[in-house]
């Protein structure tokens, strides 16, 4: 056991960075686990888990949101929504200033919106699909002209989702390659300082922010340790003070769970609703027969993988739409046709049908930690079992994101994808024919296609009544359940874990996407 | 004296080579004793040692430890050896040309050699991998690429100090040709020390195998001991069977195969063979 404690320390001594010998004192440098390291800093561009770590504490949103999920001023003071629902108008905060000193006007607002993130972000198009345009009739107003009302889309104003970037750093370039996307420059509470390449991103306190005496710490530094089991020394020898998002693996944080230094919470995912699932290439054999692909889906025991790799912290997959969404009632249980266990007779039967007997194929895999290696591993054996024989294949990140979303060159992935808190925002972008999005992340890469479905997912965005949006998402899962163009594997359950003294961390909706404005430690 | 009653004088040399053949006989057996996959989920994950049947425990999905040291002995043996021929093939032919020519040829090739001996091995090895995508094929050429500078160093040695001698010269003048004096004369004449260097290669070559399959470098679809360690790595306070059993078969392996090669070198190496 000491050996052990050791080594492990030894190894994270390796890793150290100098800025990360955490000071306690008032402010204090709060060192949290980024695993893995972000491909750039553009949340404007990408969602990339690790991204949303950080990046909310440089830029922030329109709105946040608290921890009842209801909306409370950020960038914007308030809003105000017409009684049509067309025109939503938002009176920006006075006074506020990007990093670099410029002024934060509806300019930024008017450009962002409009031309990046309802252009190249994952999300943005959906989120901001009925804004037909921007007024800005001064410095401090805003107000979004939407062809029909978009109720969904107050719900998407967040610093992590909806990031307002700075247009005088951006306009002119080209938004995918900007400098600013290795060098961000925001208006929250931290600024970028700088970014070590396989070690670190240190923000320091912005002395500027316009919210009167925030942020309360000094200094957010966020390490990249590749191995899980550093990670969870780190974390044990106070070294690092927070992790989030599976940094540290389930089977450690229910070992430190039981420590007084450290606290652990299942918080803070509410407006995120993780769902782990497979996207398949349905253009081509074998997966573009439905058949193939349901009888993958069969074949798998989502028990298994919850028990075992997630140390129960997840629940099985009942259906296109995660059963969270049961609380306003858009997810059918009636309609949920996913099987309650693995059935191989039937998927080899169905295999049989469509003639996909003896197939060989590639199964990529999540490369965000060793937890999605074991369900690959599990996965390709109980493919084996159908018939299906799964060479795996575990990339680096952004060669991963490539394959995936830019050159489509692969027959299943798994991955995990946030439903967020409405499917408009979370669910559409996967199945969507205009979310057939080459080079964006996280987004239709199934290249799944149906105009049925299509016409569906536009009533529901714009069905304001919420009985009758029930019924047209309920068909949407049928015919998701049918199609399975992407098949569900359950529904996850994140794990914060982080040094006791810390607190006030969890303030917003989004936990560890928040900005940590109001942070400290208490000691 | 024979080869045999050479080697047999280090007694530890013996004792190597009875344990390099009981892991090759693990190894060619391991279908027969275990005719599972080796990743196969066959009993209840967590198992201590001795439970449910596992001799050695099974790991978080369930799978047979010693199935897994059993079938990875196999890919660690023969990614030593096939990793092995290629270093030594390459570096003799590399080295004996520089020491047979000299001149420039040497001069071009040492420069060669040396910009591969200046980075250093296992990180050039992550390297290699990395760019190619792990694959058996990959890691076997990764080792091989940062392996072969010491064979083309000896090699070229031993070809200077040959080169010169009278029963070369003596082939020389009655017509031989470059290539059969190469192949035929000076090259059995420096056999023994290249076993000696690919035997020592093979235990290096396992290590940097098992290395790169714990840092997760390893073809996913092939079971290796490095792949058992790394994949247990994190259970170790909670399953410590998991990557212990395998750090010994490596420890092991690695050990006797360095005994086996000290013998070699001792019954070899004629300068040695008179000092006992």
């Amino acid at each position: 056991m000491k050996i052990t404690k050791w080594i492990s320390g030894a190894l994270t001594a390796v890793t150290m960075v100098a800025a990360a010998t955490a000071a306690r004192a008032e402010g204090g440098t709060l060192v949290m686990l980024v695993q893995p390291e972000p491909p750039s800093l553009a949340s404007y561009l990408s969602t990339s888990g690790p991204i949303g770590l950080m990046a909310p504490k440089i830029y922030e949103g329109l709105l946040d949101y608290d921890k009842d999920l209801q909306a409370v001023p950020s960038l914007a003071k308030s809003y105000k929504v017409s009684a049509d629902g067309k025109t939503v108008t938002f009176n920006l905060q006075k006074g506020v200033k990007w990093h670099d000193g410029e002024p934060f006007t509806s300019a930024d607002v008017q450009f962002t919106v409009m031309e990046v993130l309802s252009k190249i972000h994952p999300r943005g198009p959906n989120s901001f699909r009925e804004v037909e345009s921007i007024d800005t009739p001064d410095e401090h107003t805003a107000i979004f002209n939407l062809k029909n009302p978009a109720p969904y889309m107050l719900r998407a104003l967040s610093g992590y989702e909806s990031p307002m970037a700075p247009k005088h750093l951006l306009e002119g370039e080209d938004y995918r390659s900007a400098p600013l996307g290795n060098k961000p420059v925001g208006t929250g509470p931290f600024k970028f300082v700088e970014w070590k390449k396989g070690q670190y991103i240190r923000l320091d306190k912005n002395e500027d922010y316009w919210k009167e005496g925030l942020p309360k710490l000094d200094r957010i530094v966020g390490r990249f340790i590749p191995d899980a089991s550093t990670r969870t020394a780190a974390m044990e020898n106070g070294e690092v003070h927070y992790g989030a998002y599976g940094a540290i693996p389930n089977i450690d944080a229910v070992r430190l769970r039981e420590m007084d230094s450290i606290g652990v919470t299942t918080d803070g995912y509410g407006m995120i609703n993780p769902m782990a699932l497979i996207e398949f290439d349905t253009t081509e054999p074998p997966f573009d027969d439905p058949k193939v692909r349901k009888a993958v889906s069969m074949a798998l025991d989502r028990q298994f993988l919850i028990d075992n790799i997630w140390f129960g912290y997840g629940q099985p997959a009942t259906s296109a739409l995660s059963s969270n969404f049961g609380a306003t009632g858009l997810h059918d249980a009636e309609a949920a046709n996913y099987p309650s266990g693995p059935n191989v007779d039937e998927a080899k039967k169905l295999l049989k049908e469509a003639g996909a007997e003896d197939i060989s194929i590639t199964l990529d895999l999540i490369p965000y930690g060793e937890d999605w290696r074991r369900a690959g591993e599990y996965m390709k054996q109980a493919l084996g079992d159908i018939g299906i024989k799964a060479d795996l294949r575990y990339e680096d990140v952004p060669t991963w994101l490539k394959r995936i979303y830019a050159d489509y060159d692969f027959d299943m992935n798994v991955n995990y994808f946030y439903q967020l808190p409405d499917p408009v925002l979370g669910v559409h972008r996967h199945y969507g024919t205009d979310q057939i999005r080459q080079g964006t992340h996280f987004v239709n890469s199934s290249r799944y296609s149906n105009p049925d479905l299509d016409a569906l997912l536009v009533k529901g965005a714009q069905e304001p009544d919420a009985e009758k949006r029930a019924a047209i998402y309920s068909d949407v899962q049928k015919i998701l359940g049918d199609d399975k163009p992407v098949a569900n594997l359950f529904e996850m359950n994140f794990l914060t874990v982080y040094d006791s003294s810390l607190k006030d961390h969890d303030t917003s909706a989004l936990g560890a996407y928040g900005s940590f404005s109001e942070a400290y430690f208490d000691k | 004296m024979t080869f045999w009653s050479l080697f047999k004088r280090n007694r530890s040399a013996v004792l190597g080579l009875v344990i390099l053949l009981a892991i090759v006989f693990m190894a060619a057996t391991a279908q027969l004793f275990f005719p599972e996959d080796p990743f196969r989920l066959i009993g209840k994950p967590m198992s201590s040692p001795g439970e449910n049947g596992f001799l050695l425990g099974s790991d978080s999905l369930g799978r047979d430890v010693a199935s897994g040291i059993a079938h990875g002995a196999k890919t660690s043996l023969l990614i030593g050896l096939m990793a092995t021929v290629v270093a030594v093939g390459f570096g003799t032919i590399m080295g004996g040309l520089a020491g047979y020519y000299g001149g420039r040829i040497d001069d071009l090739l040492m420069r060669v050699t040396e910009m591969f001996q200046t980075i250093p091995s296992f990180i050039f090895a992550i390297l290699l991998v990395a760019i190619m995508k792990p694959s058996i094929e990959s890691i076997v050429i990764a080792i091989a690429v940062v392996s072969w500078p010491a064979v083309a160093r000896l090699v070229r040695g031993e070809f200077l100090s040959l080169k010169t001698r009278e029963f070369v010269q003596a082939c020389h003048t009655v017509g031989m040709s470059d290539i059969r004096i190469i192949l035929g004369e000076i090259l059995p004449n420096c056999l023994s020390p290249i076993i000696v260097i690919g035997s020592l290669m093979v235990a290096t070559a396992i290590l940097i195998e098992s290395g790169l399959a714990f840092l997760g470098l390893g073809d996913p679809n092939i079971m290796s001991w490095g792949f058992q360690i790394g994949a247990g790595r994190t259970l170790l306070r909670s399953a410590w069977w998991v990557c212990t059993f395998p750090g010994i078969a490596i420890l092991v392996t690695v050990l006797a195969i360095n005994l086996v090669g000290e013998g070699l070198n001792d019954a070899l190496n004629p300068r040695l063979r008179e000092r006992t």
